[in-house]
């Protein structure tokens, strides 16, 4: 039989994310301070090294601008930390993130990560007293698809880390974190 | 120490439990391509075979229509080869000048429902994440996918039969034992279920197609064997072959 001759399709363009498609990524930012009381007094930062994982587990759903799929995963989150003292900081945080699709190669983000979170600036300040914390992240980002499995990613995080009121003082500390990244999907 | 020792055994075999029990992952489909009956079989001489031309070719996904699959085209039409009912399968736009007169136009839609549960594996995700991925092993996560192809057969002479199947299958999966490879899987053997279906209903009416519609001579011409291909879970070759024949018994 003959090539067969059904009409031709174009390559598509469009990354295509299925159930069960993984994502490992690197993400790297700059943490910065936000003292949202008067009794908040540290003025934390230090950058913040974020490995992580995820799994799609849904085909994108909607139409329209919100058309777009779920993905859940889990995070290494690390941060050193330079000031106002040098110490450091390690979480581990299950991350669920919205990516819309409707935009082809650039797909925007909504996410939520949290975790424990143990540090050692617990008792060089006087907002944690405890090494053992949570880490809570929420913010959005936007990934650009370099190529059909690569993308590079920049968005900014909103991060809280306090110890879920097991030990006083527990005030909290909260931080910008603007940050970069890429991943890799297969 | 003991306690130490124990508390790291427990959390061991907790995680243990979780990358292990969390990767299965099964596929249920219905009709099983692999339960089916033996497939019927009829014989028709060399002779009497026609060829057929690919008339029309639709495609669904839930309703919608969607651009021909160029895969799905060449594996309904090996499908149809592999029962050496007809002489010569024609794809859309091949050259039929040269075929007779006596030729059957074959129309086909297939019809996709897909149902990946969007809405349950969200809030499944959201509870496994946030148990720390220990729920993994007991959260059940599932994708579900249906195959309806109809085939229409118009004869030389204007008569039309028309043939329907439908098969139906779910893959079930834990987090980590999702892949895109599982739905590839699925949509796979529920598509051979279908055809194979199909194709059954075909070759039950194989004297419809014989050139003459009149019973076999029983003089020693070139015969070959028209069947339904026999359930099969390795993938379906792309290759068109000429088909063989065989001295009739």
């Amino acid at each position: 039989m003959a090539g067969l001759s059904s009409p031709v399709h174009a390559a598509d363009p469009t990354p295509q994310i299925t159930v069960g498609t993984q994502e490992v990524g690197l993400t790297a930012g700059y943490l910065l301070p936000h003292r949202l009381t008067q009794d908040h007094t540290t003025k934390q930062q230090g950058p913040a090294f974020m490995p992580s994982w995820m799994m799609t587990i849904t085909d994108p759903v909607g139409d329209g601008w919100y058309r777009g799929q779920v993905s859940i995963g889990a995070e290494v989150v690390y941060i050193q930390f330079v000031e106002p003292v040098a110490a450091h900081g390690i979480g581990f945080a299950p991350r669920i993130k919205y990516t819309f699709v409707a935009l082809d190669r650039i797909r925007p983000y909504a996410e939520f990560a949290g975790g424990p979170f143990w540090t050692d600036l617990a008792g060089k300040i006087p907002e944690e007293s405890s090494r053992f914390n949570f880490v809570l992240m929420a913010g959005f980002g936007v990934s650009y698809f370099l190529t059909d499995q690569a993308a590079l990613n920049v968005g900014y995080r909103f991060n809280h880390i306090s110890n879920g009121g097991t030990r006083y003082p527990n005030l909290g500390l909260n931080a910008s974190l603007p940050f970069g990244g890429f991943s890799f999907y297969f | 120490m003991t306690h130490h020792l124990f508390r790291w055994t427990l959390l061991g075999l907790v995680g243990l439990a979780s990358t292990t029990m969390g990767c299965t992952r099964w596929i249920d489909v219905i009709p099983s391509s692999t339960l089916q009956q033996e497939s019927i079989t009829r014989v028709i001489s060399n002779d009497e075979r026609v060829p057929l031309v690919m008339d029309g070719f639709r495609m669904m996904q839930n309703g919608a229509a969607q651009n021909p699959s160029t895969e799905i085209e060449r594996r309904i039409l090996n499908t149809v080869q592999e029962t050496r009912l007809f002489s010569t399968l024609v794809p859309l736009g091949g050259n039929i000048s040269s075929l007779g007169d006596k030729v059957v136009a074959a129309r086909i839609t297939f019809d996709e429902t897909i149902d990946p549960h969007s809405g349950a594996a969200a809030w499944k995700g959201f509870v496994i994440g946030a148990s720390m991925f220990l729920l993994s092993p007991v959260i059940e996560l599932d994708y579900d996918y249906a195959a309806q192809a109809s085939l229409e057969l118009e004869r030389w002479d204007g008569q039309v039969k028309r043939y329907e199947a439908r098969s139906a299958g779910t893959a079930h999966y834990h987090l980590f034992g999702a892949t895109p490879i599982m739905i590839g899987e699925l949509k796979g053997q529920v598509t051979e279920a279908c055809l194979t279906e199909l194709m059954d209903q075909l070759v039950r009416d194989t004297n419809f197609y014989m050139a003459s519609n009149t019973p076999l001579p029983d003089s020693p011409i070139l015969s070959v064997t028209v069947k339904a291909r026999p359930p099969l879970r390795s993938p379906v070759s792309l290759s068109a072959v000429p088909v063989s024949t065989a001295p009739a018994p």
